[in-house]
């Protein structure tokens, strides 16, 4: 047997190199690929963050919707009224009593 | 050795064995191919379908009925998310839900309701797919429902109204019915403002129930919007709590009060009494529901006298230092008689509206020709719509003809013969708190002052205001409407309601008025229909309530008290202007 003057990896480097477009396109299809799938399970993700976020909001809405509730009820002006006049006996001056100061 | 062995390979190599292998193989990648092409290519359509049967849902977001707030941003009417429990009969039975009654029980303890009652409404309807069981439980109770999972029971989502001030604006603001649809007041007139409609949307989700992807909106939503009110709570709770006390006071059938801007036409109160709680629907009275303010009208007595006077003015008739012979205190006009309760002799025009002189008003009322008169009246907004667009909202009766006899002229200058609601009147003081200019009445906060119209002049509307202050000073006939600090051009009113057939025994006391004088915000009419108790005249029923109003709400607005030294002024000036009369 005759010892060849090419290895056999080298003559596949060779031919590699010899279609290397064809293998640099095959490549990108290949990269390509698992850049769509990637991108589409970011997407998905991203789309069940915001549909998260947008319960939250909902929830924050319902409790903010209820805090107000309590508050208004809480703050309603004949109760202030009823508080101030009863429990802390205060009065609203007449507005003959009323003294103006003016700032200049 | 091996070398041996390989040469027997090679020979031994059968050559249709080979081929048959690789037919098997080359058929095996080609049916392969061919179910792959089927199903991407030729049918792709069923395992699609069967896709998005398992993975695409519609949603829907709730949309909260719109807030109304009143014109500093207090909460009026708040939309607040709650459940429906709902039962699907169908179900029920296929899931045999009744197995464990036990969940029931709980179910009917949470619901507070008899536990057999609740069981026959489901088991009583078998065919049925669709029976409420309670309408608007608390997101709590919801979520322990939730949690018991019998079958067939389901919650829905749905919103509760509720109004943080009660009953204090319950008539103006109105209610919504159980299905969210306004139907009284401000909620009825809006509602299609205030209403929102769901947005529909396809989404994927993935196999946890959360959605991977939106597609296509199946319906647009629109949001609610919320609506600004001009009414100012302070003032507000204010008018009710006085309108409140007086109605009860002098144990009478209803109350109404009514506070405009004078500068805008605003209304910045609106009450009524007897009122309701709009929170609890259980036992809602119609008769408490009406906004009384503009559905009921009455004939407005006294009140429209210093308008007559204006007239009288405008014509040129009469001069505003004019004196009229009232002697002997009555006068007979086409065999009826108008009288007053003293002899009040030869009165000025302010002296007339002071003592409230049927006599004097009538000579004044005779003296022009009764278009000038109805036509003041009605450029002043009597006989028609506001402009405050609400529901139920009256117009009054004037009538329009030709043919008027002599009392009934007189009977005009003295407030009968006619009607109006409380808005009207207290539009009309309004218009003369703002130097004639009559502004169409808002239920809603403006954003600049209306376009007015110029119906009296500023010079007889400034004139008549003068004559006014003098009502509730000593002397005048509402010393009890009296403010210190805030001089007040007001005048009361009493007037017989008509029955069938004449005049009965009930009366309505009133009293409206604009101040303070020197530079008019606030215009107030108070109106106590029917008061039973000894005393029923609008100084005495409706007067002190306006003042306490009237003061209260200028405090609150921070409109400055006149001192002591310029109120010393304003009264000599009074003072002088009756003895040039006299």
């Amino acid at each position: 047997m005759s010892q060849s003057p090419l290895s056999l990896p080298r003559i596949v480097l060779l031919d590699l190199w010899h279609h290397k477009w064809i293998v640099l396109l095959g490549l990108i299809v290949v990269a390509n690929g698992i850049v769509v799938v990637y991108t589409s399970h970011v997407t998905r993700q991203l789309t069940s963050q915001w549909d998260q976020l947008l319960q939250e909001q909902d929830r924050l809405d319902i409790e903010w919707r209820n805090l107000l509730l309590e508050e208004q009820s809480q703050s309603e002006h004949s109760r202030v009224t009823r508080m101030a006049t009863k429990e802390l006996n205060m009065a609203r001056p007449l507005p003959k009593e009323e003294v103006i100061i003016r700032v200049q | 050795m091996a070398r041996q062995a390989k040469r027997k390979l090679n020979h031994e190599l059968i050559p249709w064995r080979l081929y048959v292998v690789v037919g098997f193989v080359l058929l095996l990648f080609c049916s392969l191919i061919a179910r792959a092409a089927y199903i991407q290519i030729i049918e792709p359509d069923k395992l699609r379908h069967e896709s998005d049967m398992r993975t695409l849902r519609t949603t829907s977001n709730q949309v909260q009925r719109g807030l109304i707030t009143d014109r500093n941003g207090d909460m009026l009417a708040v939309s607040v998310p709650v459940r429906a429990v709902w039962a699907d009969p169908k179900h029920a039975f296929d899931q045999d839900a009744f197995k464990d009654m036990r969940r029931w029980q709980a179910l009917a303890d949470v619901l507070q309701e008899p536990v057999d009652k609740l069981v026959r409404k489901v088991k009583g309807n078998p065919k049925k797919r669709f029976v409420y069981l309670k309408r608007q439980v608390t997101p709590a109770v919801a979520d322990y429902i939730e949690q018991l999972k019998i079958g067939g029971i389901y919650l829905k989502s749905e919103s509760r109204r509720y109004y943080p001030t009660g009953e204090i604006a319950a008539q103006l603001i109105g209610i919504t019915n159980i299905d969210d649809v306004g139907i009284e007041g401000i909620e009825n007139t809006y509602n299609t403002w205030l209403t929102g409609t769901p947005s529909k949307q396809k989404v994927r989700k993935s196999r946890d129930g959360s959605v991977v992807e939106r597609l296509d909106m199946v319906q647009e939503g629109e949001s609610s919007n919320d609506l600004v009110l001009s009414i100012d709570q302070r003032i507000q709770q204010l008018a009710y709590r006085e309108l409140k006390r007086a109605t009860e006071m002098y144990q009478a059938t209803s109350g109404s009060v009514v506070v405009i801007d004078v500068n805008t036409g605003e209304v910045l109160a609106m009450a009524n009494t007897p009122s309701y709680n709009p929170n609890s629907r259980d036992n809602l009275q119609t008769h408490r529901m009406r906004n009384r303010a503009l559905t009921d009208t009455f004939e407005p007595g006294s009140t429209v006298k210093p308008f007559v006077v204006a007239a009288a003015l405008e014509a040129g008739t009469v001069k505003s230092n004019e004196l009229i012979q009232t002697s002997p205190g009555w006068m007979r006009i086409g065999g009826r008689q108008v009288r007053d309760s003293n002899n009040y002799g030869d009165m000025s025009l302010a002296k007339i509206l002071v003592k409230s002189s049927n006599v004097g008003i009538s000579k004044l009322a005779l003296s022009m020709p009764v278009q000038q008169l109805l036509g003041t009246y009605q450029s002043m907004g009597l006989g028609n719509y506001s402009g405050i667009n609400l529901t139920g909202e009256s117009a009054g009766l004037i009538h329009d003809r030709n043919r008027w006899s002599d009392f009934e002229r007189a009977t005009l200058s003295f407030g009968y013969g006619f009607t109006a609601t409380p808005l009207q009147i207290a539009r009309m003081y309004a218009t003369l708190g703002s130097g004639g200019m009559l502004y169409p009445v808002s239920i809603l906060k403006l954003r600049q002052a209306p376009k007015g119209e110029q119906v009296i002049s500023p010079q007889v509307a400034h004139d008549v205001m003068e004559m006014l202050v003098g009502v509730t000073e000593t002397g005048g006939t509402a010393r009890k409407a009296h403010i210190d600090g805030y001089p007040v051009a007001g005048k009361t009113g009493t007037s017989r309601k008509a029955v069938a057939g004449g005049y009965g025994d009930d009366y309505v006391g009133l009293f409206a008025g604009v101040a303070p004088v020197h530079n008019p915000r606030l215009a107030i009419s108070v109106v106590i229909n029917e008061p039973k108790g000894d005393k029923y005249y609008g100084g005495d029923v409706a007067g002190p309530a306006f003042a306490k109003i009237m003061s209260g709400a200028l405090q609150m607005l921070n409109v400055e008290p006149i001192s002591e030294r310029e109120a010393i002024h304003l009264a000599t000036a009074q003072g002088a202007q009756h003895d040039v009369i006299k």
